[in-house]
């Protein structure tokens, strides 16, 4: 308990000018939202010097914005932090984590085609999911995407 | 090295002597557990139709037809064998204690004709109202619910016409008494709208 | 010497799904790998959130046939998790013995396909055989080998008879002399040791770089076991070891796995005799607005599912992660620099959630194919029988 404590005002004092809200939900859950120039300082300081393991990425749809949570868990204290960055429907960008750890590479890729956002410093973003003949700039996971294909089969068969 | 060859020839010598593994299926029969997940069946004696199944299926596997054309109003409901998942959410949603729909043993549900025999329906009758023809319920739902609540289905006349009609308590002489214009409209089965029509205006 | 490419990929007839390697090869060696997915991309994030909380469950259930309780498990978690509150007792105990009896299955089918791959059939065939055993225990107690629609948010959907548990006691206990006896035979194999040890080695730096999961990475001493860590479910009420080994080889994955069997089968077993009487479902009405995070420790690694809810009863978001996604691009680090009569038990040593070694063809520098699909595993058989010769145990 008493680590836990430490590690996350250590958190809120190093970075007190990046977080935007902090949200202690219970004992193995912390959601804590940052501001998106400062995603690559905190990321790598957790990633690094507190050795937690990165997650996944989740990016939101939520209707006025867009969303990325990064989650990653330091299991020796059980507990699981969520970093929430808030980005601009109309042109989302943020800088890509691919070059801090190996693990980010794949997740962005996905983001970047599945929500249309635009990771800075990506080695190498070319489409990981959809295939070739999906047309660009259409993106499947937001709340305003409507099916483009005419010749998809959708009966019951009978 | 000799010894690992020992170990195996243990499993090999039993093997020999049991005989092959596989079962000796479709020269004899495959019984599953009894706990076995197989084909949902419908009990037309149990069900109400009251479409609890239709609502809760993941794969959208039930459907349901009204027919209100010919005399005969009734209500169909289809089970696709082919879109269903065997997962039993039908049988644990369904009102009339969970046997309506019970998930059988079967599991040889192979067919040739796509259109005749990839799905299983049962019939129910169905409660028109009186005034407009719309769709209230299936009789068999409307008894269900007067059972469970018992003298409050008094407030309905929907409710209780339908229970002691069943019951065979009244019958069309009494029904008939009552026919003059207006109010008497109260004393018939209706549907919602007919019903907040006849209580709050005088039409 | 020319560069040639291999395509391992992606349509096979024999397969069930499909994944796209392309090798580059100088000679024998491996020189640069490249992994493409996205061919069974269904879109399940998007169909979770026009069903409701439970009928998504199903929807989830189907992600993978072999993982099919991790995915529910976590998911179910997760919508716990938003509320939060904790399942009943009985629940619990359930919830994990189906998830352990799904681990022994799936350890035992990878343990015969990494058989089948070196050349050693009857032990795909033998380990195969003793897999029926754990499928018929699963049939008992969920309904079904395979999908067993247990699992709801608030608890499980049907409870566990009694009077079945001394029959799933039995065939429990028929499964271990039966492992005693393949895992001495093929762990104290010479052969086995040659054509494993110091093969596709993953160093503990690179597991942590990666970010890869489960056995794969216990196997290169990272010691993370979601089930330790964060202890769900009856974990923390049951003596169960953890096993973690140093050196990140293909031999020691192999290791890590069959001991996991062990502990599975323990586990099953003391819930089975430990289970408490009560309730088994919460009938969780509604999930107020809010987010939740589950995860679970799969038979591949850590599940991880994030669920968004708006009020209403469907999910505004469910975000899922196979752990097959972090282990892929590992591949990188463990392929590069062996050979290509390696490379199928290399690429199945992560323990992908499909075969996709099997899926295989290799052409030269001008398109002609040089060899089919079931050449390449030919070519690792073939290699175990030259070691052997050369051993002269043959």
């Amino acid at each position: 308990m008493a680590r836990r404590e430490e590690i996350l005002k250590d958190i809120q004092t190093r970075f007190r000018e990046d977080i935007v809200d902090f949200f202690d939900k219970s004992s193995k859950r912390v959601y804590i939202e940052i501001k998106p120039e400062s995603i690559v300082r905190v990321a790598g300081y957790i990633f690094k010097e507190l050795e937690a393991r990165f997650n996944i990425a989740s990016g939101v749809d939520a209707r006025t914005h867009l969303e990325i949570l990064y989650h990653f868990s330091l299991e020796d204290i059980n507990l699981l932090i969520s970093l929430r960055v808030k980005l601009d429907r109309e042109n989302p960008e943020i800088d890509s984590l691919a070059p801090v750890f190996k693990g980010a590479n794949w997740i962005e890729r996905e983001i970047h085609e599945l929500l249309g956002i635009n990771f800075r410093g990506h080695p190498d973003l070319r489409r990981l999911l959809l295939a070739k003949e999906w047309p660009a700039g259409v993106y499947p996971l937001r709340a305003d995407y409507r099916e483009w294909d005419r010749n998809a089969i959708r009966d019951r068969g009978v | 090295m000799k010894l690992p060859k020992a170990r195996e020839l243990v499993e090999a010598v039993k093997a020999l002597v049991k005989g092959p593994y596989t079962s000796k299926f479709p020269a004899k029969p495959h019984v599953p557990y009894s706990s076995f997940r197989g084909q949902p069946k419908y009990d037309p004696e149990k069900c109400v139709g009251c479409l609890a199944c239709e609502q809760v299926c993941p794969a959208e596997a039930i459907g349901h037809r009204d027919e209100t054309e010919n005399g005969q109003p009734k209500r169909i409901i289809i089970h696709y064998t082919d879109t269903c998942i065997f997962c039993g959410t039908c049988e644990q949603a369904c009102i009339a204690d969970h046997q309506g729909i019970r998930l059988t043993n079967e599991w040889e549900l192979s067919f040739f004709d796509r259109k005749k025999e990839s799905f299983e329906s049962i019939e129910k009758e169905l409660q028109l109202c009186e005034t407009c023809g719309a769709v209230i319920a299936c009789k068999d739902h409307l008894k269900w619910i007067a059972e469970r609540i018992g003298e409050l289905s008094f407030s309905s006349p929907t409710l209780f016409y339908s229970h002691l009609k069943d019951l065979g308590v009244v019958d069309e002489n009494i029904i008939s008494a009552l026919k003059d214009q207006g109010r008497s409209d109260r004393m018939k089965i209706l549907c919602a709208r007919c019903r907040r029509e006849t209580t709050l205006t005088t039409k | 010497m020319a560069r040639s490419v291999i395509p391992i990929g992606p349509w096979h007839p024999l397969q069930e799904e499909p994944e796209f390697f392309t090798l580059t090869v100088d000679g024998e060696t491996v020189v640069d790998i490249d992994v493409s997915i996205g061919y069974n991309h269904r879109g399940i994030e998007k169909l979770s959130e026009r069903k409701t909380f439970d009928q998504s469950t199903f929807v989830i259930e189907r992600i993978c046939g072999i993982c099919s309780t991790s995915h529910p498990f976590a998911y179910t978690r997760a919508v716990e998790d938003i509320i939060p509150v904790e399942v009943p007792e009985r629940a619990k105990y359930i919830r994990t013995i189906v998830a352990e009896g799904e681990r022994v299955h799936s350890h035992l089918l990878w343990f015969g396909l990494a058989g089948h791959f070196l050349g050693y059939n009857t032990v795909y065939h033998w380990v195969w055989k003793l897999r029926e055993e754990i499928l018929d225990v699963l049939e008992i107690l969920t309904g079904n080998r395979n999908n067993y629609a247990m699992f709801k948010p608030g608890g499980v959907r049907r409870d566990i008879n009694a009077d079945d548990i001394p029959l799933v006691v039995k065939k429990i206990d028929s499964i271990v002399p039966t492992l005693d006896r393949l895992k001495k035979a093929v762990l104290d194999d010479p052969v086995l040791h040659a054509r494993l040890k110091g093969i596709g080695i993953l160093t503990k730096e690179e597991a942590i770089d990666y970010c890869a999961l489960g056995p794969t990475s216990r196997a290169s001493g990272v010691a993370k076991d979601v089930r330790k860590d964060a202890p769900y479910g009856a974990y923390d009420r049951v003596d169960w070891d953890m096993i973690v080994t140093e050196n990140g080889d293909v031999f020691d994955k192999v290791v890590v796995r069959i001991l996991e069997v062990y502990e599975s089968i323990k586990i099953m077993k003391t819930c089975l005799s430990k289970l408490p009487a009560g309730e088994i479902d919460l009938n969780i009405k509604d999930i107020p607005p809010g987010e939740g995070i589950g995860a679970h420790e799969a038979p591949r690694g850590e599940t991880f599912h994030y669920v968004r809810s708006d009020g209403t009863n469907r999910p505004a978001r469910h975000k899922v992660r196979a752990p097959t996604f972090m282990n892929l691009p590992s591949y990188r680090a463990t392929v590069i620099g062996e050979t290509i009569s390696d490379a199928t038990i290399i690429l199945a040593a992560i323990d992908p959630c499909y075969c996709c070694t099997e899926r295989m063809a290799v052409r030269d520098d001008r398109g002609r194919k040089i060899l089919g699909g079931p050449d390449l595993v030919r070519l690792s058989q073939e290699k175990t029988k030259k070691l052997a010769n050369k051993m002269g145990l043959q």
